[in-house]
């Protein structure tokens, strides 16, 4: 049965190239210190893909380092936090200097733009947001973010209604995938399963490749069927320095290195950019810098106390 | 009375004391959550923990960084999506408390965590709503709790996220907001202030041990109302003290340590 399925497995490098352009809108999966596409990430800056507009919920490291590397002229997300080691800092001088367009929204408003896309209608209403400056600055290009109109089946009750979102790329970093794009995303899945769903394109890495037997075995387990993914990395560590669930743990340590130079900017941060991805060969050569085989068996045996 | 413990310890210790249980709670990280695991050990051992990244009703392992961190998905019982949590438990109307924290929170309840100063021209810009505005839009009950600074309790925010009572006592239902007359609780430091639905404007119901109302008005920029007679929050137990610092967070990742 395997000359059935599609074989959608290629270098991070060509499914780049192939499927990131300048001026796209870019689905950004994960949250905060929690499975960020880190991999996928890094190989756009390789490829210094440039004026995206970078879309998700709480989009933590992979929007500050697309946006520190200068790629980005938009964010549209409900948040830029790594929680407890503070703002997305890279994000926020980039703001407060007028260097990139911003258009807030809630969380659940997100999901329910992707939603929306993930349908194929053109809105979603929604019941958050009301009242709040969230709903008062569609300031950032000619185009509507909202519409607030009344409840057609209840008089004076203002319904927000959210355009559909359909990313022209998405990158995710899951646990696995087979060679066709079945993925399985273990623990939470947050905004994926719409973003993922409502995006044109979609390049998943894993950390482990499984065999689509497996798939056809254990069927409830799949999180998005191969039909919404194109291109099929297998890519171990791809989510370091965040936690993958069930593999490894965030690493405090370079979250807390990447937050001091994100914070200090200039040459700080281009030296950090430099040394972990600029002169990186690949992202092998990052995760030994930024880790080693120790802190390596410190995070996976610190998630495995965890489970 | 005891004197091992801080006034940010029985800010976060009286937060907790409103939490009942069987309550569905919807929490981000910080004290909000420490509060919130709090009274799960002590008060409300059946409340349903919602995280918004998808995880329901787990037994949290002390002490998580966010609310991606395996800490907070152990013995769940569900890992899901973001539209699980705050769209069919939240939107839906099922959150009984929503617990938040925030940069400003003014005379109002409303609360700002996007930016300071003027939106399109920041002078410090904030991580933005998150979930914040969907918590404060659709529970039932909201908390929040924040250390009392003269700068954190404006007259109005620079920037509403999450909605308070807007701009008088029909400000939410005005607007659309599905949870119309919410209790809104605002714990801190100095104090603890309560929305008076008749104005829609936050009330200062209880004082801190040894705070005076001179305190908390001298470090609040707008007028709080004063409930006469003010009560006092009442001291910790040991007990109470011992569960927040030996069990839900013994590393002091946000108390400090005594």
């Amino acid at each position: 049965m395997s000359n059935k399925i599609i074989d959608k497995r290629m270098s991070a490098k060509e499914a780049v190239e192939k499927f990131v352009s300048d001026g796209d809108t870019i689905g950004i999966g994960g949250q905060s210190i929690g499975r960020v596409s880190t991999f996928l990430a890094h190989e756009i800056i390789r490829q210094n893909k440039t004026n995206l507009t970078l879309v998700g919920c709480n989009l933590s490291l992979s929007m500050d380092l697309l946006v520190g590397a200068k790629l980005v002229k938009r964010t549209e997300c409900g948040s830029g936090s790594f929680e407890r080691f503070g703002t997305a800092f890279q994000w926020r001088n980039a703001i407060q200097n007028n260097l990139i367009e911003v258009q807030d929204y809630s969380h659940l408003a997100m999901a329910s733009r992707f939603l929306a896309g993930s349908l194929g209608i053109p809105f979603m209403p929604s019941k958050s947001m009301l009242g709040t400056d969230l709903l008062k600055s569609q300031n950032c290009n000619d185009k509507k973010h909202f519409e607030i109109i009344d409840n057609p089946w209840k008089k004076n009750d203002p319904v927000v209604l959210l355009p559909a979102l359909q990313p022209d790329v998405s990158i995710i970093h899951a646990q696995m995938a087979d060679k066709s794009g079945n993925i399985i995303i273990e623990g939470f899945t947050t905004h994926e399963p719409e973003m993922i769903k409502a995006s044109k394109k979609v390049i998943v890495s894993c950390e482990k490749l499984i065999d689509s037997e497996f798939i056809k075995s254990n069927p409830e387990k799949t999180t998005i069927p191969y039909i919404f993914v194109d291109a099929v990395i297998e890519q171990p560590w791809g989510g370091y320095p965040t936690s993958v669930y069930n593999y490894y743990e965030h690493d405090s340590d370079h979250i807390i290195e990447y937050q001091q130079k994100a914070k200090a900017g200039g040459k700080e941060y281009s030296d950090y950019l430099n040394k972990y991805i600029y002169d990186c060969k690949s992202f092998e050569e990052y995760i030994e810098k930024a880790s080693g085989p120790t802190k390596q068996k410190y995070l996976k045996d610190s998630m495995q106390k965890l489970l | 009375m005891n004197s091992n413990f801080s006034l940010d310890d029985l800010m976060v210790i009286e937060a907790s004391r409103y939490i009942e249980d069987e309550n569905i709670v919807l929490v981000g990280t910080g004290l909000p959550m420490i509060a919130s695991l709090l009274a799960q050990k002590l008060y409300a051992p059946k409340m349903c923990y919602v995280v918004e990244t998808g995880n329901i009703a787990p037994e949290v392992i002390p002490t998580p960084s966010s609310v991606c961190d395996p800490r907070v998905m152990y013995k769940a019982i569900k890992h899901g999506s973001l539209l699980d949590s705050l769209g069919g438990i939240l939107q839906r109307g099922l959150a009984d408390i929503a617990f938040l924290g925030g940069a400003q929170i003014d005379q109002y309840a409303n609360v700002n965590s996007t930016v300071i100063g003027d939106y399109n021209n920041p002078k410090v810009r904030l991580p933005g709503s998150g979930g914040a505005n969907d918590l404060a839009s659709h529970a039932k009950k909201i908390l929040i709790i924040t250390r009392h600074e003269k700068r954190r309790f404006p007259k109005n925010c620079d920037y509403i996220t999450s909605p308070g009572y807007l701009n008088g006592p029909n400000g939410r239902k005005n607007a659309g907001i599905p949870s119309e007359y919410p209790e809104i609780i605002v714990i801190t430091n100095l104090c603890v202030m309560e929305i008076d639905k008749n104005t829609g404007k936050l009330v200062i119901t209880k004082l801190m041990p040894n705070i005076s109302i001179d305190e908390v008005l001298t470090n609040t920029e707008f007028q709080p109302l004063i409930k006469s007679p003010v009560k006092n929050v009442s001291h910790p137990t040991q007990n109470e003290i011992n569960v927040l610092h030996k069990e839900v967070d013994p590393f002091g990742v946000y108390l400090k340590t005594h």
